[in-house]
């Protein structure tokens, strides 16, 4: 009976010295995922984008704090699609796992609700995927997160549409009840009154709904110009199929967030032709980064190396996520959470995800998020002029 | 006009709701075992009919023919296996059996097939047919009739052949089947072999409706409890009356007080039923 309790204390005891031996040679970063559960593909995009960055620096000899190079680990745990389950995984990466820094669970909802616990350990925080401005106005100073406000896609959008066609004037919108889903929604809402248009039609859907028939049938009634509709990849695949099923068509339609996927185009096939989107990154943009991807052409290039694939926006933010709080790091010269949360609140430089900056409530201010077009299976940037690939085309059947 | 389209869709969602719920209610009913499985093998009956179609060009409809007797097998193998064993023990110990295994197919899944969301996309597309204003798309039309067919086939079964009267038998007592001469492990394992064969043909059926993907199994089985609690345990003409209840029900909750509330409706109905019905629309007093 002895021995096995001797072995077992004798491994805790290597384990306990093998943390603390690393815990002086590494950065480790804690990121809450929903791995598994109905996220779980945003989380496989959100591990490539850290994993990718990782891999980087730790090749290149590891992240550079003063005199010293430290190599990274980023600690994974799986909150399940759970949103609770995502607050208590941040609280136990940073008190168990003894994390220096956090990448934020998937999406505004989860963000917003874990960091609190973020906030309150004082560990510097990093959102790749939480747009909101609801989720950054809480006073907090330790949450920093990649993507521009909500307006800042339907406003180019708005602006593209009504150009493009001014006839289009009655607005349809159809939201997942859902933190980001809905906050975009309300966003478009604005937008479109602004430019003088009229939203006919503004309903939620609940999370986990299996059939908007009825929803997308009294759209249909309205005679809708522009059908807005937001949600994720599953919820807009059917939803995408329901509309063909009801010969409901529109001048303009448009879908956030999923037309940035090539899944969500895979699995609507011939129908995701002509529809819109909005996201905030493109692997068409065109930056000359400092981090250590360098220019954006270079990261798309070591993606695909290693993934098969093109990136997304979302891949693409949680890479830039690793890169800027490389840079923060660097600069600080320390991992001391106090000195790198300052070198994050004052950061100024430019990345292959674009330039990053800062406002106040920590959400970054200085990105143009590219508005893109499904066209020939393939989406197509239509705004900015500086990276356009083709012009808006009218009619989604 | 509106009324009628939401009705249309509402009866054709519920003959699809009907398919998914047919079987898990007779393994309830029959064996006393929630079957949590049933949701995640209407899933794997779903990538059947995916890979048969992108990779053997196989019709979703035709796929159907080689699901149902694959999954008997595999239902009959795993209740004369495993779930055979612990037939007696108190109906928590085989949920949380069903349960285990689910976790385990559906993380198999995960595995083998990736998070990533799929649809069988079919070309060409079968379209949709219009009957005045109305519309209806002919996929669903079809799946559904062909979902009403099986579970009336299924209801023939156990109405006319001998092994459905046994399983009827078995369903109302144990012990006197028994001593009539039923091989009750037997009846079981052929229950659990037809629950299983229901789930892999709507399976096939609504990968061509619904997105696929390893984890939206438990949307399937949350279906299947509501209609079971609304129709009647048991009993296969209550799953399709439930099912066509709860698609038009959610279909008309969603025109009057918001697609919000489609969802949340069906599970006050559910605690309506249990509170004034308890036994479900069809279901027989005193049997559980």
């Amino acid at each position: 009976m002895k021995r096995p309790i001797a072995g077992a204390a004798l491994a805790a005891l290597t384990a306990v010295f093998a943390v603390a031996a690393s815990a002086q040679d590494t950065i480790r970063v804690g990121a809450p995922l929903p791995m598994t559960g109905p996220l779980s593909p945003e989380a496989v995009k959100q591990q490539r984008g850290y994993n990718l960055w990782a891999e980087t620096a730790n090749a290149a000899g590891g992240v550079k704090v003063g005199a010293k190079r430290m190599k990274v680990e980023i600690v994974y745990v799986d909150y399940q699609s759970n949103t609770p389950r995502a607050v208590q995984a941040a609280e136990k990466l940073i008190t168990q796992d003894k994390v220096s820094f956090l990448f934020s669970p998937f999406g505004s909802g989860a963000t917003k609700a874990a960091s609190g616990v973020s906030e309150k350990y004082g560990v510097p925080t990093l959102a790749a995927t939480a747009s909101s401005a609801q989720v950054y106005d809480q006073g907090y100073k330790y949450l920093f997160g990649t993507f521009t406000p909500n307006d800042t896609l339907t406003e180019p959008l708005s602006d593209i549409v009504r150009k493009a066609a001014p006839g289009v004037h009655r607005v349809a919108i159809l939201a997942r009840n859902d933190l980001f889903p809905l906050a975009i929604a309300q966003e478009m809402e604005k937008s479109a009154k602004k430019r003088g248009m009229s939203v006919v039609y503004f309903e939620k859907y609940a999370i986990g709904t299996l059939d908007h028939a009825s929803a997308l049938t009294q759209i249909k009634a309205q005679a809708p110009h522009w059908i807005f509709a937001t949600g994720y990849t599953n919820d807009l695949v059917l939803m995408r199929k329901q509309m063909a099923d009801l010969k409901l068509e529109a001048p303009v339609i448009t879908m956030i967030a999923a037309p940035a996927y090539q899944e969500w185009i895979d699995a609507t096939g011939k129908l995701s032709e002509n529809v819109t989107s909005a996201a905030w990154w493109h692997p068409a943009v065109r930056y000359k980064g400092k981090d250590l991807f360098g220019s954006t052409e270079s990261f798309v290039k070591r993606f695909q190396a290693k993934y098969k694939t093109l990136p997304d926006y979302a891949e693409a933010s949680a890479a830039a996520a690793g890169a800027i709080l490389q840079m923060a790091i660097e600069k600080a010269g320390t991992i001391d959470p106090a000195k790198v949360r300052n070198a994050l609140a004052s950061f100024n430089e430019t990345t292959f995800w674009g330039p990053v900056k800062f406002g106040p409530t920590g959400q970054i201010v200085s990105l143009e998020p590219p508005v893109f077009q499904i066209q020939g299976g393939k989406p197509t940037v239509i705004h900015p002029a500086a990276i356009r690939q083709g012009e808006l085309r009218l009619g989604v059947k | 006009m509106l009324v009628l389209q939401v009705l249309a869709n509402g009866l054709i969602l519920g003959g699809l709701y009907a398919c998914i719920a047919a079987g898990f209610s007779l393994v309830w009913g029959v064996l006393n075992i929630i079957n949590i499985l049933h949701g995640s093998f209407i899933v794997l009956g779903g990538y059947l009919a995916f890979f048969a179609y992108s990779i053997a060009g196989i019709h979703p409809f035709a796929s159907i023919l080689i699901a149902a007797p694959l999954f008997f097998a595999l239902g009959y193998a795993l209740q004369a296996g495993l779930i055979n064993r612990m037939i007696a023990a108190p109906v928590l110990l085989t949920l949380s059996l069903t349960f285990g295994l689910d976790l385990m197919l559906a993380n198999g899944m995960l595995v083998a097939f990736s998070a990533d969301f799929r649809k069988i996309i079919l070309d060409p597309p079968l379209g949709v047919l219009s009957v005045g204003p109305l519309v209806v798309p002919v996929d669903r039309l079809t799946a559904m009739i062909l979902a009403l067919a099986l579970t009336g086939l299924l209801y023939l079964l156990l109405a006319r052949s001998r092994i459905g009267r046994a399983i009827v038998a078995v369903r109302m007592d144990r012990e006197a089947a028994a001593l009539m001469g039923v091989n009750v492990k037997r009846i079981y394992a052929v229950t659990f072999g037809l629950g299983s064969l229901m789930a892999g043909a709507s399976g096939a059926l609504l990968a061509m409706i619904f997105p696929i993907s390893p984890l939206v199994g438990p949307a399937y089985l949350g279906k299947a409890f509501v209609i079971c609690v609304l129709g009647g345990l048991g009993s296969v003409p209550g799953a399709m009356i439930g099912g066509l209840a709860l698609g038009v029900v959610e279909s008309f909750g969603a025109l009057w007080l918001g697609p919000e509330y489609a969802v949340p409706l069906s599970f006050t109905l559910l605690i309506l039923v249990l509170i004034v019905r308890p036994s479900g629309l069809l279901g027989k007093r005193g049997y559980e």
